[in-house]
């Protein structure tokens, strides 16, 4: 609406661009799944060469009955003959799409592999930055929609180069201005059609900025539907989403004209070599042309090369019937590489540079941490002890939670180097010696049970019991009717933010880890519970190494050293 | 089952004439392939016939000329016609989806924002949006080819019984089994799996974004592997269900395509027959033998239809679904006019959102004259919003009654009512648009001091004048960002305009700094000065702008002192 022509053009232009890329990925992904790719086409090449066979036995059945006037019992064998490769054939169209199938399926379950390696990739922090809900899309029914990409377009494309030059090789023998009127309308209509199609490019991308144009659009006005009727504008709003809907109906049918253009094309070429051939022999028979082998052709030969017309132009036609589906993988495409090309914020430092004889357990070392512009922590030296008790105080946006993300591996600094144990620290390492109770701690899908031993699914019963009688699940749990088998997470029993964190405490602790590492564990509770908490808190975890980070002042007293951390810096 | 396709098929009634005009285009376009075919195999027959009857190789007995001329014709008329059915379908099919995508908006309005709070704005896109698309399949695929499968399948019988009625019957009846009994036998084999994909794909869903969710405490915990496997796991029985309707699908057209050879073969033998016992002429052999190998291609798109019935059935359920839910208020018959002084009073008003709910407001007596500043404080989930949009009639209380002027809620027209309530809440819908046309809704005549009045009030000078494109920078989803602080300006700019008496303020500073907090509590100090105000909230700034507390605790109202 707002966007004039020539944004429109850049859009294009880098469209393009994406497009190109997009399609090499698609391309490359196959290479995962060969052998099927192979063996749907060859299903598909052996249907092909049979149609050439069948049609060669029937136009002869035709002229030894019609002509040769044979009787059934003579002309048996031949149909026996068609029944057999009726048989073959039907296999074929059996194991064509079948076989098809198999080649969508191992990419489709190869890409989401790749995603889920990804997200390991750019941990936590990204995540956070994406709704969880579009990223679940994208796992799901954006590798679906690659399915017919690969299970469809790219066999057929690989027939449309084998399939009519085998026809063309059967037809020439027989009758060569056959085959040369196929020559000539083959490459004609490809031609064409590329003519056309870059037509549709550009008309395709018109439609596909209309369609987002008008979901936006909808969203907006859906989501502010009752603000519109409490200014008593919701019944002049219908106009408008109509006028965008029908412009949406102008692009789209800009679109299909064209592509019905280039079908049209198609049929047209198709149609005129069917009637092309038909009129060529027919007057051959007659002994009306004396053009090229028109005077000695019989009738087995005559409607042999009839027969071959459609069926020369057949794999075409349904290619073109599947190039939606290139489009479909396309976009998808584009979708799944926005997240497999993002490189993780922040690399690992080599320790080569640095000299670091001595052994801390937890060390920063000038660590510093930019997002875009923005500077959120400056050249930090923070060293920790192996039992210490430290509060990591300061405002909210000072830095606290970067600095923890730093310290569990979900983030790299921008420059230095966080240390754990003398070695440089990943997420995996920390994964193993830390534990961490966030500050919305999540719960998962499951039994209570199943939650508190997350990290150690198969612990025993009863240690799962010891951790959650010493964090204070049992408190509650005892009072549900399954206990700790009761299921919880969404569509569960909806717990209160105070037992949600328990579980939490009770997770971290049955880890059984050197480190434990709270963000906030006392937000959102108020005295009394906060006291309960404190309390559980230091009994747990008295023999670890425990950092909290807190504005809490209550907390803070409980903690032998404290860190202030205010404007990306700490003292 | 086709109930929910009906429902939308009556929507398509205002373009029938598009509609009959396309399938009888699809028809004449389907007729004039098969008889190219079947006249191409005849005038060559006949041809090869004559030049054999002719020993001096000039069979000039034989007009050629008429079908050389016919079937070039045909040629032409099939590509003529499949261009202009495909544009007439389309064309039909989508002026239809942009009537319904109107009619669609237009029955959510009454149903905001009483019935709608519960739904999620994603989810009506996508119904507004991918749902409505998919209806396009509803004639273009099924409706459509229907029709052309019906007639055409007649006239080709009928043909072929002219010349031999034994051919025409077996061919039918081959046609017949293709058409209905091929596509209804895998219909009801595939159902099962069609059914169990679309809860697997739900399922997988739900884990996906449970796993996201908690990807930090999975990774914190080592245990991410475990779930991501889990999921590779799950992806991989989706795909076998896939696999499993793939097979059956690949079955059922390897059959149909056996059919189509069966019924082609079974017409050879029995047109050769016929030719030796010299019921058939020659070329009639080849004419019959082509005509029946091209029929098939009338019920070729039958079994995917009824695929895509299942998948337009449920995107039609869903549009209905949400076209058909009851408003919670309805618009009376004989509408009072709003009329001064505009005092609210609530009597006895007890409220629950529905049977099998608890009591949401108890017992609520409340006068509000005009002028009247009052607030409610109390925890969340109390009833305190409840209160607020029983007081903008978006539900009718239970038991009791809402009065403004005198009469009940339900007695006026909800539009002009709307006119009384100013509304700030924590959330302010801005639209992408300019903020000029954003401050406009509230009063689309405003002239340009009173635009800059609301500017003023709301303290929005200095952030518009650093706009270099001013009131006409574009907000919203494609335009520059705004701070949540901005945003509630605006709205507060938005109210201010709008002028109306009872101002409804829902945790008006909710998320706000001290500073815009106190910003607009000053303003709306000044500039509520006669005018109802009614605040919610749970903070204790702001309360000195009221005269009265009162305290919302489990649906019941008590007062309190600030």
């Amino acid at each position: 609406m707002h966007l004039t022509e020539s944004d429109n053009q850049t859009y294009f232009d880098k469209n393009k661009a994406r497009e190109k890329i997009c399609a090499v990925w698609l391309k490359a992904q196959a290479k995962t799944a060969k052998k099927w790719l192979y063996l749907a086409v060859s299903a598909g090449v052996i249907n092909g060469l049979m149609v050439i066979i069948q049609s060669a036995i029937l136009a002869y059945l035709l002229q030894a009955i019609i002509i040769e006037k044979l009787s059934i019992t003579v002309i048996m064998p031949y149909l026996w003959g068609l029944a057999v490769i009726f048989v073959v054939r039907s296999l074929c169209v059996y194991a064509y799409p079948v076989w098809g199938f198999e080649v969508g399926a191992q990419v489709r379950s190869s890409v989401r592999q790749q995603l889920f390696a990804q997200f390991l990739k750019q941990g936590p922090s990204e995540i956070k930055n994406h709704q969880s809900g579009s990223l679940a899309t994208v796992t799901l029914e954006q590798v679906d929609a690659l399915e017919h990409y690969f299970s469809r377009y790219l066999p057929q494309q690989m027939l449309v180069a084998i399939l009519p030059i085998s026809i063309i090789l059967v037809v020439m023998p027989v009758n060569w201005v056959v085959g040369v009127i196929f020559l000539i309308t083959g490459p004609l209509v490809v031609l064409f059609m590329a003519l056309v199609g870059m037509g549709a490019a550009s008309a395709s991308r018109n439609q596909f900025l209309a369609m987002s144009r008008m979901s936006g659009y909808f969203l907006d006005r859906l989501q502010g539907l009752s603000t519109l009727k409490l200014f008593g504008l919701a019944e002049t709003e219908l106009s408008n989403i109509n006028t965008m809907a029908n412009g949406f109906r102008e692009k789209t049918m800009a679109v299909l004209r064209i592509a019905f253009l280039s079908s049209a094309i198609l049929e047209f070429f198709s149609a005129i070599a069917v009637a092309l051939v038909a009129v060529y022999v027919g007057l051959g028979l007659l002994g009306q042309i004396h053009f090229g082998p028109a005077e000695h052709i019989s009738l087995h030969e005559a409607l042999f090369v009839l027969l071959m017309a459609p069926e020369f132009f057949m794999p075409l036609r349904q290619l073109a019937i599947n190039y939606h589906d290139r489009a479909a993988a396309l976009g998808a495409s584009d979708a799944i590489l926005v997240i497999l090309e993002k490189e993780p914020a922040g690399q690992l430092t080599s320790i080569d540079n640095l000299k670091s004889n001595v052994h801390h357990l937890i060390e920063f070392i000038h660590v510093s941490k930019k997002y875009d512009q923005r500077t959120v922590l400056t050249d930090i030296d923070l060293s920790i002890e192996q039992g210490e008790k430290v509060a990591l105080v300061g405002e909210s946006g000072a830095g606290k939670t970067t600095l923890i993300n730093l310290l569990l591996g979900f983030e790299q600094p921008t420059t230095g180097c966080v240390l754990l144990n003398g070695e440089l620290l990943t997420q995996t390492k920390s994964a193993q010696q830390m534990a961490w109770v966030g500050q919305g701690a999540y719960i998962f899908h499951g039994s209570i049970k199943d939650n508190i031993a997350l990290a150690e699914p198969d612990a025993s019963a009863e240690r799962i019991y010891a951790a959650a009688v010493a964090a204070g699940v049992t408190e509650f749990s005892e009072h549900l009717s399954e206990g700790l088998e009761t299921q919880v997470g969404e569509r569960g029993y909806g717990l209160s933010g105070g037992q949600v964190q328990r579980i939490a405490l009770a997770r971290a602790f049955l880890k059984k880890a050197e480190i434990i590492v709270l963000d906030e564990p006392t937000a959102n509770l108020d005295d009394t519970n906060k006291a309960l908490l404190l309390d559980v808190i230091d009994k747990l975890f008295k023999h670890q190494t425990l950092i909290i980070a807190t504005h809490d002042p209550l907390v803070i007293n409980t903690m032998s050293r404290h860190i202030v951390v205010s404007q990306g810096s700490i003292s | 089952m086709m109930r929910d396709c009906w429902f939308f098929l009556k929507l398509f009634k205002p373009y029938s004439m598009w509609l009959v005009t396309g399938i009888i285009l699809s028809l004449i376009t389907s007729l004039a392939s098969i008889t190219l075919l079947s006249l191409s195999g005849w005038f060559i027959t006949a041809s090869a016939m004559a030049g054999l009857l002719s020993i001096d190789g000039n069979a000039l007995a034989f007009n050629f000329m008429l079908p050389a001329a016919q079937i070039r014709a045909l040629a032409i008329t099939r590509t003529l016609g499949r261009y202009s059915e495909r544009l007439v379908t389309h064309e039909a099919t989508f002026r239809v989806l942009a009537e319904i995508r109107g009619w669609f908006f237009k029955q959510l309005i009454p149903l905001v924002p009483g019935r709608l709070a519960l739904m999620r704005s994603g989810d009506l896109l996508s119904r507004m949006t991918a749902d409505i698309d998919a209806l396009d399949a509803l004639y273009l695929r099924l409706v459509a080819p229907i029709f052309v499968a019906i007639l055409g399948v007649t006239a080709v019988t009928i043909v072929l019984a002219t010349y031999a009625p034994i051919i025409s019957i077996t061919n039918g009846l081959i046609l017949l089994v293709a058409a209905v009994c091929v596509p209804w036998l895998f219909n009801r084999l595939g159902n099962e799996g069609a059914e169990r994909i679309t809860v697997l794909m739900a399922n997988y869903k739900i884990r996906q974004v449970d796993t996201l969710q908690g990807f930090a405490d999975l990774v914190a915990n080592q245990a991410y592997g475990r779930f991501s496997a889990f999921l590779q796991q799950f992806s991989d029985r989706m795909i076998h269900t896939q696999r499993q309707n793939n097979r059956l699908m690949g079955i059922s057209s390897a059959l149909t395509f056996l059919l189509s050879q069966i019924s082609f073969t079974v017409a050879l033998v029995l047109a050769g027959l016929l030719y030796t016992e010299n019921q058939l002429m020659g070329s009639e052999v080849a004419l019959l033998v082509f005509c029946v190998l091209a029929s098939f291609e009338l019920v070729t798109p039958l079994p995917q239809a009824l695929q895509m019935l299942a998948k337009t059935q449920k995107s039609a359920l869903r549009i209905r679904q949400v076209a058909e839910l009851k408003p919670t208020i309805i618009e009376p018959q004989q509408k009072v006019l709003l009329s001064q002084p505009y005092d609210i009073q609530l009597r006895d008003v007890c409220f629950r959102y529905s049977d099998q709910q608890d009591w949401v407001l108890k017992n609520i007596n409340l006068q509000i004259p005009l002028g009247t500043k009052l607030a409610i404080v109390g925890a969340s989930g109390s009833g305190k919003t409840t209160l607020l949009h029983l007081i903008m009639h978006y539900f009718d209380p239970e038991i009791g009654q809402v009065a403004l002027a005198g009469y009940s809620l339900s007695q006026y027209g909800s539009e002009p009512l709307m006119t009384c309530f100013g509304v700030l809440s924590q959330r302010s819908q801005l639209f992408a648009t300019t903020i000029k046309e954003n401050l406009l809704m509230a009063k689309p005549d405003a002239t340009a001091t009173e635009l800059e009045a609301a500017i003023k009030a709301a303290g929005l000078e200095k952030y518009i004048s650093n706009l270099p494109e001013g009131l006409n920078t574009w907000v919203g989803e494609s335009g520059v960002k705004v701070s949540g602080g901005e945003a509630r300006r605006i709205a507060l700019a938005r109210l201010y305009l709008k002028d109306a008496p009872i101002l409804i303020l829902d945790e008006p500073t909710e998320g706000l700094d001290s500073e815009t907090e106190r910003d607009v509590f000053k303003a709306l100090s000044v500039f509520a000065i006669h005018k109802t105000i009614i605040m919610v909230t749970h903070r204790k700034a702001g309360l000195s702008l009221v005269d009265k507390v009162y305290r919302m605790e489990q649906g019941v109202l008590s007062d309190y002192q600030k």
